[in-house]
């Protein structure tokens, strides 16, 4: 077998395919902007394999840094080992108010067919449970160009409207009317993009011209109706276009040798 | 404003009142002046306002030591060692807590405008998000907004079309906390502040604020700091108290001096699940140790300098920091 053979399914963890998949999104030559966990395995990987001139800079203010060791969080000091700057949150949002990110991976506790995310109260107010809240989540989905969630497929986390909007998608409430309008409506001279995909440990989804998402590739040993069944709307499975290409013997490699040999994620 | 006044964590600690607005340095587990977050605790401090940037280890522990009763941020949680934040979370739950929540951009931008002088931001970060829903904002349901809180602004935001280019932002009030309490690498013996690594959002906190505790690695010579004035952040005249204390962020990480200590971390989250839980860790590592010495001592040698961070890198390659 060759390195850039494509692994059979049983040779790779469905987190691998994550990571992977969220890799191959990143066109070579952009400026990304990355969380913690997932996402920092991501632009390391497309770095050393589909985009070797993809920029990174970390929210807490590392920008272009070439870690030798993975970083656990933003803020951490590997993240600017060799960097070009190590400088601070006015000069990377200022940076990314300018429109300069072209593309960003984020997380999210709930996801709507808007690609809309709440990371703020799992069922709103009253009652509802209290996470982290937006962090930079809100800020990159309003003015990254592209942006890529990684998500789990729980049905509960997958539903037709997010219980709190913390982190804008193609379809948002227009305040202080709340309206719910285009995010184009919301945003005008100011709008640049916004959800491009979604990578989940089932599928790869898009979103169609009005902003809906649909299911694009299935992951191996998942069918679209199975994908369809973990959501809470009626998700769109006519444009899948077919499998999810697995991670090849070199992306393996590269993960487990090179990108987080300690296996902090990739435990 | 004058100069800086060296003094002990107790008397620096002693200056705050029940009811005070703080932030702080760093950035979620990193940097945070921790030792002053358990001297808080210990002093049974009340009604904190906390403003920041954004929360972390720090600020739960506050909250969980029953410290605030007032959070304005936009995260708080442990990074990798602790999804949510747990006191905050229930806290919040129980009615015991107010949480503001605004995103990163709106809160920086708060306090840039707070240390400019500044009555507001525009921006148009988050917009479309449930972060401007009116039934969101926590301060005015519960009738805080009425002009009799000075660290209180009236309004949570306010759209507003420009006449520049007609484009439609969100204006957010300026923040300007009573205190800012930070944790750095080095201060001059006169009191001029050096960070190394990432800043975050240390200028803005520093200068947004009425009052400035700097706790501190190490005291080096003035005229050794200022050799090279390009790597310093603050002027001494900003500062207004200084605490020579060596690990002070721990079990947050401080670039060039050691590690985040994420198995501590890990442990505070775990415990801190439950009131009692946080109880019984707060009797362990605050109230069962007389003071930041006693601390270290309990921590230990081995455990210090496995986090002691190589002078090369920066960071410490002596951690066991994953499964391999």
């Amino acid at each position: 077998m060759a390195g850039n053979d494509y692994a059979k399914v049983g040779e790779f963890k469905p987190i691998d395919l994550l990571a992977v998949a969220a890799a191959r999104e990143v066109s070579d030559g952009e400026v990304v902007f990355a969380g913690t966990g997932l996402p920092m395995l991501a632009i390391m990987l497309a770095q050393r394999t589909n985009a070797p001139n993809a920029t990174c800079i970390y929210e807490a203010g590392s920008v272009d840094g070439r870690p030798i060791d993975l970083p656990t969080s933003v803020g951490d000091a590997r993240c600017h080992y060799q960097g070009a700057l190590a400088s601070g949150l006015w000069d990377v949002f200022g940076q990314l108010g300018r429109g300069v990110v072209d593309m960003a991976f984020l997380g999210g506790a709930e996801i709507d067919q808007y690609g809309s995310v709440n990371t703020t109260y799992m069922g709103g107010l009253p009652g509802g449970k209290r996470l982290t809240g937006s962090g930079g989540n809100a800020d990159i989905n309003s003015l990254a160009r592209r942006t890529v969630f990684i998500m789990v497929q729980e049905k509960r986390r997958w539903v037709e409207r997010c219980s709190y909007i913390t982190s804008p998608g193609w379809r948002i409430p227009k305040w202080p009317g709340g309206e719910f309008v285009h995010k184009k409506e919301v945003y005008n001279k100011a709008f640049r993009g916004g959800p491009w995909a979604v990578i989940s440990d089932m599928g790869v989804f898009r979103f169609d011209d009005e902003g809906v998402i649909y299911l694009d590739t299935v992951h191996p040993g998942f069918t679209p109706e199975q994908v369809r069944d973990k959501c809470m709307f009626k998700l769109n499975i006519a444009r899948v276009s077919g499998e999810t290409k697995t991670p090849t013997y070199n992306d393996l490699e590269l993960l487990y040798k090179v990108v987080d040999p300690e296996g902090i994620f990739l435990s | 404003m004058g100069r800086p006044r060296k003094v002990s964590l107790t008397e620096a600690i002693g200056l705050i009142n029940d009811g005070d607005s703080l932030t702080f340095s760093g950035f979620t587990i990193w940097r945070r002046p921790m030792a002053a977050i358990m001297e808080l605790i210990r002093q049974g401090k009340k009604d904190l306002h906390l403003i920041e940037v954004n929360g972390g280890t720090h600020d739960d522990m506050l909250i969980g030591g029953g410290c605030v009763k007032i959070w304005e941020s936009c995260w708080s949680g442990h990074e990798l060692y602790g999804k949510i934040p747990g006191n905050l979370s229930r806290k919040f739950q129980a009615g015991e807590l107010i949480c503001e929540d605004y995103s990163h951009v709106q809160m920086l931008y708060r306090l840039v405008a707070g240390a400019h002088g500044l009555p507001f931001m525009p921006i148009f970060a988050a917009l479309g998000t449930d972060i401007l829903n009116p039934e969101y904002d926590m301060l005015g349901k519960a009738g805080l907004r009425d002009g009799s809180h000075p660290k209180i602004p009236s309004k949570k935001y306010e759209m507003y079309t420009e006449s520049f280019t007609g484009s439609e932002v969100a204006l957010v009030p300026a923040a300007q906390p009573d205190w800012c309490i930070a944790h750095v690498q080095m201060v001059g013996s006169e009191g001029t502040v050096r960070v190394l690594g990432q800043k975050y959002a240390d200028d803005e906190a520093f200068k947004a604020a009425d009052k400035v505790i700097v706790l501190t690695e190490q005291i080096v010579p003035e005229e050794f700091i200022r050799r090279e004035p390009e790597r310093n952040l603050i002027p001494p005249y900003l500062v207004d108290y200084i605490v020579e204390l060596p690990w002070a962020g721990h079990p947050t990480g401080c670039y060039g001096s050691y590690e985040a200590d994420g198995e501590f971390i890990k442990d505070f989250y775990t415990r801190s699940r439950t009131q009692e839980g946080f109880d019984e860790w707060a009797q362990e590592w605050i109230f069962g140790v007389k003071d930041h010495e006693a601390y270290l001592n309990k921590l230990g040698v081995s455990r210090l300098e496995t986090l002691r961070a190589s002078t090369a890198l920066g960071y410490s390659q002596k951690v066991k920091r994953g499964s391999r």
